[in-house]
């Protein structure tokens, strides 16, 4: 909270976010539903649903959301790099009729790691719990993995609304928790305060364990 | 039109046929009427004259920029020292150009010289450089009324573009990441003091920043993008070349998401082309950014007219690899390798421009890796596309007559060929119209001549001679005594 605290009152965040998942796991009806509150089984009216922004306010802090919907088709699978370069979170969809998808997300899950380290807020999420009779992929299964990868667990329905607030105001505490961890970071070592330049990336590892631990205490109070 | 200049060169004296300089020579309307030798002369005194007008004005700007700082600022500092010395360095600027330009023609060897000086060759043609002195002086104003507004803080970020811009004219040979890396440590140092001016309102910080790109950006332009220290231009070609080997790749192998065939869908998808081909004439890194996301949001209308619903990023993005196959933009990886080293960074990071942006870098990614798979091709069709032996469209003769029948211009181009063919009928109509007018006039006006005729001779006007004539052939006239009276012919 050191430098966090002192700009805290006016500093406001830009984080980026993006969502990757198989097709039709329902990507574009969360987001949809999150930025135009709109469900529709054929979505309508909204131009484009690829790159949607929502500005939020917590805590008193301003935080500018700006989430990246990413082509899920396996022949773009290579490009995965390009788009979550920078990103502050990820957003990984599965469906909790589908079985696949749920592998899926884990292979993401491991080429983030990979590729990014710690750096990345990871949100594993079970859409279309509307759907609860037809599940294939079992609750204790997608928890027991998301913690074991240092991923947060939720549960969704574009449908009914539900849970998608939680989701990405979880997701938002928990990308401040790291920034200021960031802040921090610089503060005590080079001279690189402040602002996103190229931010994220030029941090070692140990500051972002601990942002991660903080993120976790946040999240639950 | 045509009539009249025919009859203007009947009357064409042979002296006007010849330079109007007198080189005995004949000259050309297309020359002004010179011949090609002295049209050049005179054509490369003008613009000449107009460089030098140029350099002139860019002085006068410069001083009167520095003028107006150092009379703003008052007695706080001593302002004579600096607009000095930034005078003297643009004219020494000058003066090196003109002697590289010089050294060029003089040294065949340039290639072999040390890197410095091929760096300084490489200064633009006074053409170029004259088009954009134009343009920098007018971003250089633009930026003093913006920055005026601004009062002091205004004032420092003058000075500190100022004194930035004279670091980065002795950093031309460093290599492009280092440039790159200068300019954005720049910017950061500027936009934090513009947060601390600011009081972090990020909106405020982003719209000068806005403004001290534009004014960076144009002045380095020149000398920062695609540099010989790096590949970019090797690679600006190669994908070129590759963009081209592509020509056969369709939309339906890409699982592109629009129709064309609706005339509205094609039209956008070319004004997608132009925008994202237009971006290689920007300067400014927001600038090119700004094509992109207009050719973005053109690709949106387009797969919203086709799907009727919102377009989700797998529409996008193969519909934007389309159509950067379709427009082969110019330099498009010099422009990339541009925006990505010296936009302002939070723009790239977040912004909507970051992600269309983001998208293009794939597409080109994806354009310079894609095999038989991604097209889901046999690799053997692939191979037999791409050396030329084949055609996707005339291998398959019904998709190719299916094709001819569903293209959208050459319906539009049939329709045409019928309305003019019915236009030409209906021309045809109405000369024959008024041909048969023409006959009628003349022939009722010949007919009205021949009653006229006929009543004439018919009645043929007998005119009586008038009565004072009565005596007027009697030749002995004189011999008579003086007429009578005129009332006693009255009465
Ligand atoms: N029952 C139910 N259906 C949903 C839910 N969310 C999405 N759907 C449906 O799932 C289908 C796919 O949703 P999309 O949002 O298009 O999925 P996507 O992941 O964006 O798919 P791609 O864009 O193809 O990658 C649509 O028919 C939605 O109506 C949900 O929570 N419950
Ligand atoms: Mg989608």
């Amino acid at each position: 909270m050191a430098s966090g605290g002192a700009g805290g009152g006016s500093k406001s965040y830009s984080f980026k976010v993006v969502l990757l998942g198989e097709g039709c796991v329902g990507k574009t009806s969360l987001v949809l539903r999150y930025c135009e509150n709109k469900f529709n089984d054929k979505h309508i009216t909204t131009l484009q649903a690829s790159f949607l922004t929502k500005k939020l306010n917590i805590g008193g802090k301003r935080v500018n959301l700006a989430i990246w919907d990413t082509a899920g088709q396996e022949r773009f699978h290579a490009l995965g790099p390009i788009y979550y370069r920078d990103s502050n979170g990820a957003i990984l969809v599965y469906d909790i009729t589908d079985e696949d998808s749920f592998q899926k997300v884990k292979n993401w899950v491991k080429e983030l790691r990979k590729m990014l380290g710690n750096e990345i807020c990871l949100c594993i999420v079970g859409n279309k719990i509307d759907l609860d009779k037809e599940r294939h992929v079992a609750i204790q299964e997608a928890e027991g993995y998301a913690e074991s990868v240092g991923a947060k667990h939720y549960h969704t329905s574009a449908k009914l609304n539900k849970g998608i607030e939680e989701l990405f105001l979880d997701l938002c505490k928990r990308m401040i928790e790291t920034a200021q961890a960031d802040e921090r970071a610089k503060g005590n070592g080079s001279n690189q305060a402040g602002t996103a330049r190229r931010g994220v990336q030029i941090v070692d590892d140990e500051p972002q364990n601990a942002a991660a631990a903080g993120g976790g205490c946040c999240s639950s109070g | 039109m045509s009539q009249k200049s025919e009859r203007r060169g009947i009357h064409v004296d042979q002296s006007e046929l010849l330079c109007k300089k007198g080189c005995g020579y004949y000259g050309n309307p297309a020359w002004q009427g010179f011949c090609s030798k002295c049209w050049r002369e005179e054509y490369q005194r003008a613009r000449q004259k107009q460089i030098q007008e140029d350099w002139a004005l860019a002085e006068r700007l410069q001083r009167e920029e520095e003028a107006a700082y150092a009379s703003s600022q008052g007695a706080q500092t001593q302002p004579t020292l600096a607009p000095f010395s930034k005078f003297e360095d643009k004219k020494t600027n000058v003066t090196t150009r003109k002697v590289t330009t010089v050294k060029k023609f003089f040294s065949p060897s340039s290639r072999a010289a040390p890197k410095k000086e091929t760096q300084e060759a490489k200064a633009p043609s006074p053409s170029i450089s004259r088009q954009s002195s134009v343009e920098t002086d007018k971003v250089s104003r633009d930026f003093i009324d913006f920055l005026k507004n601004l009062q002091k803080p205004g004032r420092d970020i003058h000075k500190q573009c100022r004194v930035f811009l004279d670091t980065m004219a002795n950093k031309k040979e460093v290599s492009a990441e280092e440039q790159s890396e200068y300019v954005q440590d720049f910017y950061q140092n500027v936009a934090e003091k513009l947060q601390v001016h600011f009081k972090g309102s990020s909106d405020r910080v982003e719209r000068v920043m806005d403004q001290v790109e534009k004014y960076i950006m144009t002045r380095l332009y020149k000398s920062v993008f695609c540099p010989e220290t790096t590949d970019d231009e090797k690679k600006d070609l190669a994908v070129q070349k590759r963009i081209r080997a592509l020509h056969w790749v369709t939309l339906l192998m890409l699982c592109v998401p629009v129709n064309e065939d609706i005339p509205e869908v094609s039209d956008i998808l070319v004004k997608a082309i132009t925008d994202i081909i237009e971006m290689d004439s920007k300067r400014v890194p927001r600038d090119k950014l700004a094509c992109i996301t207009k050719c973005s949001k053109h690709i949106f209308n387009a797969i919203k007219i086709t799907k009727k619903e919102p377009a989700s990023a797998d529409d996008f993005l193969p519909t934007l690899i389309y159509i950067v196959l379709k427009a082969n933009p110019p330099r498009l990886q010099s422009n990339i390798q541009y925006i990505t080293r010296f936009c302002n960074p939070s723009r790239l990071m977040t912004g909507e421009d970051g992600y269309y942006f983001t998208n293009l870098c794939c597409a080109v990614a994806f354009i310079e890796k894609l095999d038989a798979q991604s097209l889901n091709l046999s690799p053997e069709d692939f191979e037999r596309y791409m050396s030329g032996q084949a055609s996707p469209r005339r291998q398959d003769q019904d998709g190719y007559l299916s094709h001819v029948n569903n293209s959208p211009s050459l319906g539009q181009a049939y329709q045409n060929l019928e309305q003019l063919s019915g236009l030409g009928e209906r021309q045809e109509r109405v000369l024959e119209g008024a041909r048969r007018l023409e006959r009628d006039l003349i022939e009722w006006s010949d007919g009205v001549a021949r009653e006229v005729q006929d009543i004439l001779d018919k009645y043929p006007l007998e005119i009586c001679p008038p009565a004072s004539a009565i005596d007027s052939d009697n030749v002995e006239n004189d011999r008579l005594p003086p007429p009578l009276q005129p009332q006693v012919f009255a009465g």
